[in-house]
């Protein structure tokens, strides 16, 4: 059980390091060439584990919906977005906000999706996290 | 100069980004694997953001000339920390702690690193002082993504 604990903990420490080390790159170009180094070395890296490893292309990936190759081009203006933001309102404020919008969007796509199960937890939820984001904004 | 505001909403927005990149990427894993996923996503984003800076040079809007001298050559390793950072979720997402569990022990990882970070000046970034305010802040917001993420295992 300590080992899934400390992949969970190191899995979110590693999200803000990769924000870090691309918001610093991005001083150094832009976001989007830190987006791109960002996803060209992860695709090196990935296919090098995959050389070694195998199986990587599994059967029936084709038949994944249209919008599965959309993914990627989201994921670009998402890192270029965090190394922009990261220089210029820090670490901590970056992770929380886009914590906060990825928990509300996630609500209302599960709703969306028709997913409706324990909605006033999770509007409870949606009503901590805005009051967290006014006390984050005031006094700036 | 971008309003007060706007790096609030744009990292509200890019949450959002994030979701959906999460929601499309995950219909790869449904027909493969996680591995797979990521490395379809990091391949279609390289060529996506190739052809971002092509548009972007072309209409004359390139970069401009950088502010800072040159970056380390570890400020390229981004993109390592993030392919790694599939493999253990997606190692931790199939033991006891499932998905909700997951990503709610990410949250703090990403938390507690993000103020360390920032009381240190870590990885070259701008040392930044820790208001109680901010300290509340992300208390409000990671205790409202707990309720979030746990939601269906507390509805009775």
């Amino acid at each position: 059980m300590i080992l899934p604990l400390g992949f969970a903990l190191g899995a979110g420490v590693l999200v803000g390091v990769s924000r870090s080390l691309n918001g610093r790159l991005s001083l150094a170009t832009s976001p989007l060439a830190a987006s791109l180094w960002n996803h060209v070395v992860g695709f090196a890296f990935l296919s090098a584990v995959a050389g070694i490893f195998g199986g990587l292309m599994p059967n029936g990936w084709p038949d994944a919906p249209l919008t599965a190759w959309a993914g990627g081009t989201v994921g670009v203006l998402f890192v270029a977005s965090g190394s922009w933001l990261v220089a210029r309102i820090g670490a901590t404020m970056t992770a929380m906000l886009v914590i906060a919008g990825q928990m509300v969007s996630g609500v209302a796509l599960d709703l969306a999706l028709g997913h409706g199960e324990g909605l006033w937890i999770k509007a409870a939820g949606v009503a901590l996290i805005l009051s967290g984001m006014w006390l984050a904004q005031r006094r700036r | 100069m971008p309003n007060r505001l706007f790096p609030f909403a744009l990292a509200f927005a890019s949450g959002g980004l994030l979701s959906l990149m999460i929601l499309f990427n995950g219909q790869w894993a449904a027909n493969g694997t996680a591995l797979f996923a990521s490395w379809m996503a990091h391949g279609t984003g390289s060529l996506a953001a190739l052809v971002f800076l092509a548009g972007l040079s072309l209409t004359g809007k390139g970069p401009r000339p950088a502010p800072v001298a040159k970056a380390p050559r570890w400020a390229y390793l981004g993109g390592l920390s993030g392919a790694v950072t599939v493999m253990l979720s997606s190692t931790a997402v199939n033991s006891a702690l499932a998905l909700s569990g997951t990503l709610a022990l990410g949250l703090v990882g990403q938390a507690g690193f993000s103020l360390l970070s920032d009381r240190f000046g870590w990885f070259g970034l701008p040392r930044r002082r820790i208001r109680a305010a901010d300290l509340g802040a992300l208390a409000l917001i990671l205790a409202g993504s707990g309720l979030i993420i746990f939601s269906e295992r507390l509805a009775p």
